[in-house]
């Protein structure tokens, strides 16, 4: 999962950019409204976070000129509280609504449930035959066995798994699951599926030639 | 209960007015009334005494053969009543008493006095209606006391008036009976009468006609009393509503009626101008706690996103330094801020916490620069200064306070190799002192907010260099609450200048 932060709070930044990638989220940050803009509009994020009081474009205006070319799932991230405030977030488009100060396992749940909610999913427990992924717990169980993953291996299982029944690109991977300050070899999919297999069974992820992987719905 | 409302107090005092007025209008009008009938009756009465006392003074029936009174007859003359206290003409004296030729005694002669035959003629006797009991009534007594006559109709009970020293016509009042009378010169007494009863009849129906157009013009009164003051409370209520929804919250309302040009428009026009201004000071206080919790809620969001980070698996010791050491800059932010706050709200509160004291403000000028002129160097930034001795009153902290915030703004905004400008001298009742910078300027749309607390004109950089758009506020503060000004003047591109006047001693 690749998550967006845009927060104008050096500080802050960097300790929710640090703690999602522990959570195995691959994760860029913007300082100002216009930078998180761009890269919103540039890359396909699995999810955004974002502060309204912004320097230059507020967080009010992000949202409104990103929503009228994506639809990427955005927990709006402020210190006002006021009703009018949230009404209006959600009313402009946002997923759901934060206020500061917050705590960090609460982000950390609101934001694996706008994205579940955007890939359809709206349980945290998908089901794939014998093997169920449990997106809360970040574990997978094979016929009730518990199957030990890498945090990569981890992260591609999900991704297919919440979009299962979708041909998911090597490329789509890749970009979901590496940031900007990644330069990994795209090749290292590949590696990470074949271990997937290895561990879970070869009929789960099929490969479509040419096209990239998928789990059959 | 409803004493405490002004329309009823207004109406009971409108019907107290009222019932006043009327009760001695009334009053007036039935006295005159009565006065005027009383006055007619006595007029007719008096006519009727007048016209007894002629008739009967022509009485004394002359003897046609003798030319003196019959000697069996009633005599003329009697002498005067000795009773009466006539004075005599001068030079005359009263005529020697009738004496009959005869030289009869004058015992029959008296007896026949009283025993006179009195005839009315008749333009007398057409006066008296004797037919009608409540008519016009008549008696005649001689001097001895005799009645000589009386009309018919003339009541059983009639008795003789006391006897009077003189010979006017008086009145009396027996019952319903008016009468007057008179004695003559010769002691007789005549008398006319008249029942009063019909007069009194009439006289107490117009008192019904009195209280019924009394009672009238009172309702009448009170009527028009309460739509007044319903009209003239109208507004006062529409006013009090206005004000009690107001003052329930809604700060935005205003009361309608202020272009009325009267009392109550000037009222409404001053209490909407107060709830303005309220409503000013409310939004200011509101956005200025919303702008502070704010401030103070990013740095809490810091620390618990930290610890919580930190918590969430095992770290080595350099993770947790660098954890500690995050979580402390962030304290030392907030208190940074919470000072900051702490000082507006002691310099809000007055002139009276300041410690004033005579201060020198090129002395305190020099310090300052010595204080900044590391952070000026740091930018390889030239500080020039022209300090003439600038004695003023005030608290040397506050001051030093306000300088360094100044000096550090200058250098803050400030281009790399700049210059920056400290003067102070005196200035009329006070002093002045000038900060200018060669720096970027201020744009013109932001100039008059810069003092405005959390107002930053460059909102990306402030943030990561811990500044809170309080310093210029906390400026302004301190000047204000020395008595003095703060202004500022700024060309984009060619730097600032700041400008703070001081009054010389806190009286000017």
């Amino acid at each position: 999962m690749r998550i967006l932060v845009v927060e104008d709070e050096p500080r802050l930044l960097r300790t929710l950019a640090k703690a999602l990638r522990e959570e195995g989220y691959a994760v860029d940050t913007a300082e100002s409204g216009d930078e998180g803009l761009y890269k919103a509009q540039t890359y396909d994020y699995d999810a955004i976070v974002l502060d309204i009081m912004l320097p230059r474009l507020d967080g009010w205006q992000v949202l409104e000129r990103l929503r009228r070319a994506k639809a990427t799932p955005v927990l709006m991230l402020t210190a006002r509280d006021a009703t009018q405030d949230r009404v209006r977030g959600l009313d402009t488009g946002a997923d759901d609504y934060l206020v500061k100060p917050f705590d960090l396992s609460e982000l950390l749940a609101r934001l694996r449930a706008v994205i579940r909610r955007a890939a359809g999913q709206a349980a945290s427990r998908i089901q794939l035959g014998d093997v169920v992924v449990d997106t809360r717990a970040r574990t997978v169980t094979r016929a009730g066995q518990p199957v030990a993953l890498t945090a990569r291996e981890y992260a591609i299982l999900e991704y297919l798994a919440l979009h299962r029944g979708q041909v998911v690109s090597r490329t789509a991977l890749y970009e979901h699951l590496f940031d900007e300050t990644d330069d990994t070899l795209s090749n290292l999919v590949d590696v990470h599926v074949f271990n997937i297999r290895k561990k879970l069974g070869h009929d789960l992820i099929t490969t479509r030639r040419g096209l990239g992987y998928c789990i059959e719905a | 209960m409803f004493l405490h409302s002004i329309r009823w107090r207004w109406l009971l005092w409108l019907a107290f007015l009222l019932v006043c007025v009327l009760s001695g209008f009334g009053f007036t009008v039935f006295q005159l009334q009565r006065l005027n009938l009383l006055g007619q009756i006595d007029q007719q009465l008096e006519r009727r005494v007048a016209a007894l006392s002629r008739a009967l003074r022509a009485v004394p029936p002359v003897d046609p053969g003798r030319g003196w009174p019959r000697a069996d007859g009633p005599p003329a003359l009697p002498p005067p009543d000795p009773s009466l206290k006539l004075l005599p003409a001068p030079g005359r004296g009263w005529p020697e008493p009738f004496r009959p030729s005869s030289r009869r005694d004058a015992r029959p002669w008296e007896a026949r006095w009283e025993q006179r035959q009195v005839r009315l003629p008749p333009d007398v006797a057409e006066l008296f209606d004797e037919s009608r009991t409540n008519g016009f009534y008549y008696a005649i007594w001689s001097r001895g006391g005799t009645m000589l006559r009386r009309s018919t109709n003339c009541p059983a009970t009639i008795q003789r008036p006391q006897r009077q020293p003189d010979t006017l016509t008086r009145i009396r009042t027996r019952g319903m009976l008016r009468e007057a009378f008179h004695f003559t010169e010769l002691g007789d007494c005549v008398l006319a009468g008249r029942s009063m009863a019909e007069d009194l009849d009439g006289l107490r129906r117009f008192v019904w006609w009195l209280l019924a157009a009394g009672g009238a013009v009172l309702a009448i009164g009170l009527g028009g009393g309460w739509w007044l003051t319903t009209h003239a409370i109208r507004p006062v209520e529409q006013i009090s509503a206005a004000a009690r929804r107001i003052a329930e919250g809604n700060l935005a309302e205003r009361i309608a009626g202020a272009d009325a040009d009267n009392e109550l428009g000037r009222l409404v026009a001053v209490l909407n101008s107060t709830f303005a201004r309220l409503e000013a000071a409310f939004d200011q206080q509101k956005q200025f706690t919303a702008d502070a919790s704010h401030e103070l809620r990013t740095p809490i969001a810091v620390l618990i996103t930290e610890a919580q980070a930190a918590l969430a698996r095992p770290r080595t010791a350099a993770e947790y330094r660098e954890t500690i050491e995050a979580c402390l800059a962030t304290a030392q932010q907030m208190r940074r801020l919470t000072d900051s706050l702490l000082d507006l709200a002691r310099l809000d509160a007055g002139p009276a916490t300041l410690n004033r004291q005579p201060v020198d403000l090129a002395a305190l000028a020099g310090d300052c620069i010595q204080q900044v002129r590391p952070l000026a160097a740091r930018r390889n930034i030239h500080i020039e200064s022209e300090l003439r001795s600038a004695p003023c009153c005030g608290d040397p902290d506050r001051l030093t306070q306000l300088i360094t915030n100044l000096l550090t703004n200058a250098i803050h905004y400030n281009q790399d190799g700049g210059t920056v400008c400290v003067s102070t001298r005196p200035d009329g009742a006070g002093v002045r002192l000038t900060v200018s910078d060669t720096g970027q300027g201020i744009a013109p749309e932001d100039l008059p907010h810069i003092f405005d607390r959390f107002y930053r004109a460059d909102k990306s950089r402030a943030r990561a260099e811990g500044r809170f758009g309080l310093g210029l506020a906390i400026c302004k503060a301190v000047v204000q609450a020395h008595g003095g000004t703060i202004q500022v003047s700024s060309a984009p591109g060619q730097g600032s200048t700041f400008e703070v006047w001081l009054p010389g001693s806190p009286g000017t």
